[in-house]
């Protein structure tokens, strides 16, 4: 296998851009790496979307945009793996790359959410689930985290003020990214006066709707010769699978997470302690569930360890940066790169050597794990 | 036309009854109508209807808005397991918010999905109610 480097990365701020189309976010977001130069060599393009068959109406969505950016004859595909498509893209662009077929990938993250109101993005993105089994039955993923953040307070005697922690410090980190979209601190009686989406999930414990693209360029060895920017390895890419919330024995175990995790650590060295971290908190139960099934908090303890923590979501996570689904997990790479990096993100710097990113679609129904490392 | 009729006409017997797969090989049970078992992928299965009783094991008042669940709102979204031992999700009906109970006994009933209002087609389902002991 070969190695993989991040050449760039690129992103836009998540916001609601009414005026502005999809290829008008990409192009946003790709300036900065066709000021590069770095485009000339491209080999393939991937590109991550979750909605764009619904919202956008539009089908082989990559090729429509290689045409209109003037990529062409670039080939390009589109991945979705429901939320983690963007962490999916990185990885198949890595194994584009270890395996030899492409020297260079452009991975584009794009979701256009505000198109439709937000009930209409609602019912399409509760299609993450399994269509003919929940969706239909009108379950949609946040029922499955309150169902999970019910279990979680009466099993270790959690009140509900005490999980406010995880919002209010992802609101205080975003209010430093210049990336984010809720870049506003919020306290307990904002978190909890907020309205209800399924008891005891109020809205400031949820995603925020909004419209994003990030890019990401990967290289191989030959590749990172030609670039002048600060280049990382991408050391480990893996992820796994598990079973609907109905089937599983323990609706607060993560067994893709954990299945994932442990082939991570079994084929690299990594301390967590060192390495800055950025985790799929789509609802805020679930940070506590994932820094649970990562080992960082023992099991009902999370909630205690949150204050304590400075290697988290430094970028607000999804929570308060946003969640433009499959713009997502090229967002968190991008933003771990930045932050690693000698340059920073705004005022976000971390002096450490690793990254790890985890990304996830609904309650764990898949997990990745991408690793990333400094070389210099 | 708001669900494809060919998806409801051929799920019709789980969707209005409640159906399980028993797995031959590892004896599990799982919900729903299937041909190779979740657990073990063995292909020895047989499909069973659920006698519908069960208990709510945990459940949650939702909210969430979605252009197609609008007929019934709040909705009471519950993992039931059912006396067969094996866990579903539905919706709970016929009951009041301050009457649901975490191990309450529910039973199954045929409820009203949504339709395509107002001269389209209406589309059923299994819910589960508070038990009406006989």
């Amino acid at each position: 296998m070969r190695n993989v480097y991040i050449v760039s990365a690129s992103m836009i701020k998540v916001d609601r851009y009414f005026n502005k189309s999809y290829k008008e976010l990409v192009l946003d977001a790709l300036t900065k790496i066709l000021d590069e130069g770095s485009v000339e060599h491209i080999d393939y393009t991937v590109v991550s979307t979750l909605l764009s068959d619904s919202i956008l109406h539009q089908l082989d969505l990559s090729t429509v945009l290689t045409q209109h950016l003037g990529l062409n004859p670039i080939p390009s595909l589109r991945v979705e793996t429901g939320e983690s498509s963007g962490l999916t893209a990185i990885e198949l662009g890595y194994s584009l790359i270890a395996s030899g077929k492409a020297d260079s990938v452009l991975v584009v993250g794009v979701e256009k959410l505000t198109e439709y109101p937000t009930n209409i993005i609602n019912e399409n993105y509760s299609k993450i689930l399994d269509y003919e089994i929940e969706t239909i039955r009108n379950i949609s993923p946040p029922d499955y985290a309150a169902l999970i953040m019910k279990e979680y307070m009466k099993r270790y005697r959690i009140k509900r003020e005490e999980l406010t922690i995880w919002p209010i410090k992802m609101h205080d980190n975003a209010s430093r990214n210049p990336y984010a979209q809720l870049r506003f601190r919020v306290d307990r009686d904002k978190v909890l006066n907020s309205i209800t989406i399924a008891e005891p999930i109020k809205l400031l414990d949820a995603f925020p709707v909004g419209d994003g693209s990030a890019i990401i360029l990967l290289g191989s060895e030959r590749t990172l010769r030609r670039s002048n920017s600060e280049c990382m390895k991408v050391t480990y890419i893996t992820s796994s699978t598990s079973q609907p919330i109905y089937l599983r024995d323990d609706i607060l175990e993560f067994t893709a997470l954990r299945k994932t995790f442990k082939t991570l650590q079994e084929g690299s060295r990594l301390d967590l302690e060192e390495a800055l971290l950025e985790i799929h908190d789509s609802y805020s139960i679930y940070a506590y569930l994932i820094l649970e099934e990562l080992g960082i908090a023992p099991r009902g303890k999370a909630p205690n360890t949150v204050d304590k923590l400075n290697n988290v979501n430094l970028s607000g996570g999804l929570k308060a940066r946003g969640h433009p689904f499959g713009a997502t997990g090229i967002y968190q790479v991008a933003e771990a790169y930045s932050i690693l990096s000698d340059r920073g993100l705004g005022e976000l710097k971390y002096n450490g050597k690793y990254g790890l990113i985890h990304s996830m679609s609904g309650p764990d129904y898949n997990s990745r794990l991408c690793l990333i490392e400094k070389v210099m | 036309m708001r669900y494809s009729i060919p998806i409801f006409w051929r799920n019709k017997y789980s969707y209005y009854r409640l159906e399980l797969t028993k797995c031959k090989k590892c004896g599990k049970v799982a919900f729903f109508r299937r041909s190779i078992c979740p657990y073990c992928r063995s292909r020895e299965v047989e499909v069973i209807t659920s006698k519908g009783i069960g208990k709510v094991v945990t459940y949650t008042v939702s909210y969430f808005r979605g252009s197609t669940n609008l007929e019934s709102y709040p909705r009471i979204i519950a993992l039931i397991e059912l006396s067969e031992g094996v866990k579903v999700i539905g919706e709970l009906s016929d009951v009041k918010l301050e009457d649901i109970k975490e191990g309450m006994e529910v039973e199954a009933v045929l409820r009203r999905y949504s339709s395509d209002d107002p001269y389209g087609l209406i589309y059923y389902g299994i819910k589960f109610i508070p038990r009406v002991k006989k």
